[in-house]
């Protein structure tokens, strides 16, 4: 009899999960800012189109893995946002739904409202698979108060300025022999080298599918950031206990810190009484930075393809954009909601909506093994002390076996 | 029910009562073993329809994959740095547990809690421990001696870190084990070698070690297994880094089959790392068996 | 005798410092776990916060899906424990009792199957679950766990501890085995069962490398599953990651402490024998 019962319960139990009968719009989870602006870009939604039944369910932790799983165990959410430097990976494996006919059907989309970079970030062979939610970009925050206490009136404009600067401002403030102040906070991550390598002329992958990071200039890129660290004048978030570079700018146990826009709802949150500006990069050989945008997109084995379409492009388009973007937690990718958020007024925003014109997408052609091994090169040279230009050189030939055809 | 014999009997409650069990452990024991050896022979992604069959292909990509290579390496050091270090510790423990000391009930629950924990729990724990800021380096400093290092961030101190929070974890349950064996052992045997005049190390090397020989056996057998396969708490402190200073080789078949999808090669790994855990108990029943010679 | 006594006071000051190794990483994470203060790493660490708080209990309950995760956990174990129990004391007994064609070698099959590192399982376990859409669902959490060969040699072990002639007369009567099983044999297996009882559980309970594999959403996850999410995301909010961790520990502990001679039983029955 108890068999009968736990089989019973166990059939029940897996019939839960399965009544999926409505849209599904995932998202990954970060900060509780985040999540109140998307809340209320979803309440406008539904005033806008009551008509569209809608289940949200955002994604805690490891997102990539999570939608993989989903994508390949038939359970995708029908809407969901993709990482950018994934997406040529996915939309190699033929698993998202081509946009095309869609767009062509909406002209309140508006297309061509969207800056040409962003536009284009999720084409393959020639179709649309996603459209930016927004986008992000590495840009140079400092800390006000420390830099008057240094002496120093302007963020530093180049590296070499970059560097002086760092020296000034790398102190031991309550003289215990221990410096407690650094002048720069940097990751041992490949992305935070990608600004200063495409600063230098270098790339991490070129558009024809060359690997450049084990060329010169990506090289003498790296020497340059590692030499900031090398040389006691930066720290790295783990050396502070801490959890990512934010934390350590927020204590203010480091003068200037490379970040997206991310970080500024973090400091309101965590340090509101942190006193800091926010400037373009400083340039090397030529001007540069990082963009970062993620995309909407639709699976291939969704149900609700229509409806999909129906969310995304309110999200993605002129309506939904401005109410997530008003509040500067991320950039418009459409220049007409940059324009009336009044971003191109805004001494912080400004700064993100110039850097569109040189910036580089992390957007890239290798499969997910790239970025685990381009890690493991990092931490080589940042913990092992290894040689930069040979393990970089050797990173390059790895590399080359994780091309997507 | 009617039987026309008692054997008859037993033959159907027999097989009613195995009925399921085997059922189930056919579908993710006995099957999967099999289906484990098939998929490691394809191209198996769960995004990509087609599954190419690849013959011994996955086999050779492994041993010319630098980072499986270093997995076995790192999975080697780590069992050959844990279950000696950990069998004499919980031996050690045991035998003066075993001292009519007043209080022994309480040390024995005291020992044995991070056993019963959550390896989620003590990794977590760990974590702030070994951090750079953390209680290890404060203690360190504390008695003069100066370290500054974050014990997980740093490829030479990574797998160390851990495998001594696993020594830390698992000695108090091989701990009982031994404490059993060593209740088994008649005291007269102690008796008499006091008589001989044998003081307590000469008793714990001549009479102890080679009583509790069979608990030993399993004591080692367990642990090894186990350090084979050490997943939870590489996956919660170190992600496998810096470096790959810390992949494992059961990290090694997660990452690639849960993460990189490429079940096929997941696969392949997880057979060789089967056939290395067979081969040493294998080596261990043949070289060290249970009984003394 | 003086020796002797000397040599008694440092086996106990040997087995103090020991019990500070093993208990004080727990200490101090139930110090932090009740600190006012985020910053746990301001040196000298100290052992008693300096503003004590609750706040980090409340928050784990407020904050974090924490009832749900222990709901999933409980729902988990409390299954696969009472699975474990009932179908590894039939199938012990049937091993230990019953005399019948392919016994021998299906206990041999068993038996093999130990041998089996649960790591060469995982993709294959994964396809099959899939295979019938039971991914990130509590059958896909709890099914691949609902019997353990380890307990039915357990129970079989055990039974065949019981003289031989008990179920005699219980035939004569005309009893049927699954009777004998049930109103003999199980009344008097009460210490074997709950040794099986309590080591599934706590297997179940710390479970982490199933349920990572096979849930991906936050309302499937199980407690140790739930609070790694934590720490693997930008979480630097170590009170609260403590107290959730304190939280998870104690159903474990309680139970240990509860019924300790009858886990130190079956630590010593399987190391002994098997």
């Amino acid at each position: 009899m108890k068999l009968k019962y736990l089989l019973l319960s166990l059939i029940v139990f897996s019939g839960c999960t399965q009544k999926e009968e409505i849209l599904r719009y995932s998202t990954w989870q970060s900060s509780p800012t985040e999540e109140r602006i998307l809340r209320r870009t979803l309440t406008s939604f539904d005033k806008a189109h009551p008509e569209v039944a809608y289940a949200f369910q955002p994604i805690p932790g490891n997102y990539p893995e999570k939608i993989q799983l989903m994508l390949g165990t038939g359970k995708a959410p029908d809407l969901f946002w993709l990482k950018g430097d994934t997406a040529p990976a996915y939309m190699s494996f033929d698993v998202l739904e081509p946009l095309d006919s869609y767009v062509d059907g909406d002209e309140e989309f508006a297309i061509n409202d969207i800056f040409p970079v962003f536009k284009d970030a999720f084409k393959h062979k020639e179709k649309y698979y996603g459209f930016a939610k927004d986008f992000n970009a590495y840009v140079l925050f400092y800390n006000k108060k420390l830099f008057k206490e240094a002496g120093l009136t302007e963020p530093p404009k180049d590296w070499k300025e970059l560097y002086a600067y760092c020296k000034l401002l790398t102190k031991d403030t309550d003289s215990n022999g221990k410096l407690d102040q650094f002048g720069f906070v940097i990751e041992p991550s490949i992305d935070m080298v990608l600004p200063f390598a495409f600063q230098n002329g270098g790339e991490l992958i070129s558009e024809n599918g060359k690997i450049g990071v084990g060329e010169p200039e990506f090289i003498e890129a790296l020497k340059f950031f590692m030499s900031l660290y090398r040389d006691g004048i930066a720290t790295i978030p783990a050396d502070q206990g801490a959890g990512w570079i934010g934390d350590v700018f927020a204590r203010e146990q480091c003068a200037m810190a490379i970040s997206g826009a991310w970080l500024i709802p973090y400091l309101q949150d965590n340090a509101p009484n942190v006193d800091y500006g926010v400037v373009e990069l400083p340039i090397g050989k030529q001007k540069a930075t990082l963009a970062f945008t993620n995309a909407f997109v639709i699976p291939k084995q969704s149900k609700h393809k229509d409806e999909a379409w129906t969310m995304m492009s309110y999200l993605a388009g002129k309506k939904g954009m401005e109410i997530w973007t008003k509040s500067g937690l991320a950039l418009p990718t459409r220049k007409s909601v940059a324009e009336k958020n009044g971003f191109y007024q805004d001494t912080i925003f400004s700064v993100f909506m110039n850097s569109i014109e040189y910036a580089k997408l992390y957007k890239v052609n290798l499969k997910e093994r790239w970025y685990d091994e381009s890690q493991a090169a990092m931490q080589g040279i940042f913990y092992k002390k290894k040689d930069i230009k040979t393990s970089m050189e050797e990173l390059a030939k790895t590399l080359e076996k994780y091309k997507i055809e | 029910m009617k039987f026309r014999s008692r054997k008859k009997e037993q033959l159907f409650w027999g097989y009613v009562f195995l009925a399921f069990p085997l059922f189930l452990l056919s579908i993710f024991v006995f099957f999967p073993i099999g289906f484990a050896f098939v998929v490691s022979f394809y191209d198996w992604n769960l995004l990509i329809p087609d599954k190419p069959f690849v013959g011994l292909g996955n086999y050779f990509e492994l041993f010319k994959d630098p980072v499986f290579i270093k997995a076995i390496k790192n999975t080697i050091i780590y069992t050959l740095g844990v279950v000696p270090v950990q069998t004499l510790l919980s031996l050690f423990l045991a035998f003066i547990m075993n001292q009519k000391i007043r209080g022994r009930a309480f040390f024995r629950t005291a020992f044995y809690i991070p056993a019963i924990t959550s390896s989620v729990v003590t990794s977590i724990i760990f974590v702030w421990i070994y951090s750079k800021p953390g209680l290890l380096n404060f203690g360190l400093n504390s008695v003069g001696i100066d370290s500054n290092i974050d014990w997980l961030t740093n490829p030479t101190t990574v797998l160390p870190s851990i495998m001594m929070l696993n020594i830390w974890t698992t000695s108090g349950y091989f701990m009982v084990s031994f404490l059993a064996g060593l209740q088994n052992i008649p005291s007269s045997l102690y008796e008499a070698a006091k008589i001989d005049g044998a003081n307590q190390w000469q008793q714990f090397w001549k009479i102890t070690v080679p009583m509790v020989r069979p608990v030993t056996y399993f004591v080692v057998i367990i642990s090894l297994i186990g350090c084979f396969q050490v997943f939870d708490q590489i996956f919660i402190m170190s992600s496998g880094g810096p470096d790959n200073a810390s992949t494992t080789m059961s990290y090694f078949v997660y990452q690639n089959s849960f993460k990189y999808f490429r079940f096929g090669f997941g696969a392949a790994s997880a057979v060789i790392l089967a056939l290395l855990i067979f081969a040493t108990t294998l080596i261990q029943k043949k070289y060290f068996p249970p009984e003394a010679y | 005798m003086k020796e002797l006594k000397l040599q008694k006071i440092g086996f106990i000051i040997i087995l103090a410092v020991a019990t500070l190794i093993y208990i004080g990483p727990f200490l101090f994470s139930i110090s932090i776990s009740f600190n006012a203060d985020k910053n746990v790493f301001e040196w000298p660490i100290k052992l008693f916060p300096e503003t004590f708080t609750l706040d980090n209990y409340k928050n784990v309950w407020n904050e974090l899906p924490f009832g749900k995760w222990l709901f999933n956990s409980v729902l988990v174990t409390t299954i696969q424990t009472v699975t474990n129990v009932f179908f590894s004391a039939l199938a012990g007994f049937a091993f230990a009792r019953l005399e019948f064609k392919g016994r021998k070698l299906i206990f041999g099959l068993l038996l093999s199957s130990l041998m089996i590192p649960g790591i060469i399982l995982l993709v294959p376990k994964f396809i099959i679950l899939n295979e019938f859409r039971l991914i990130n669902s509590y059958a896909g959490l709890i099914i691949p766990g609902l019997v353990g060969v380890t307990n039915i040699f357990l129970m079989k072990q055990f039974f065949e501890t019981i003289p031989k002639d008990l179920e005699q007369a219980a035939l004569i009567d005309g009893c049927s085995y699954f009777r004998i099983f049930w109103q003999v044999f199980l009344p008097i297996s009460k210490p074997a069962l709950a040794a099986v009882a309590i080591y599934t559980f706590q297997g179940s309970w710390n479970e982490f490398l199933w349920p990572v594999i096979v849930t991906y959403t936050e309302n499937m996850y199980t407690l140790p599953l739930g609070m790694a999410s934590l720490r693997t995301e930008l979480m630097t909010d170590w009170p609260l990651l403590m107290a959730g961790t304190i939280l998870i520990s104690l159903p474990t502990l309680a139970i240990f402490i509860i019924f300790q001679r009858y886990f130190v039983q079956g630590v010593a029955s399987s190391g002994l024998k098997g």
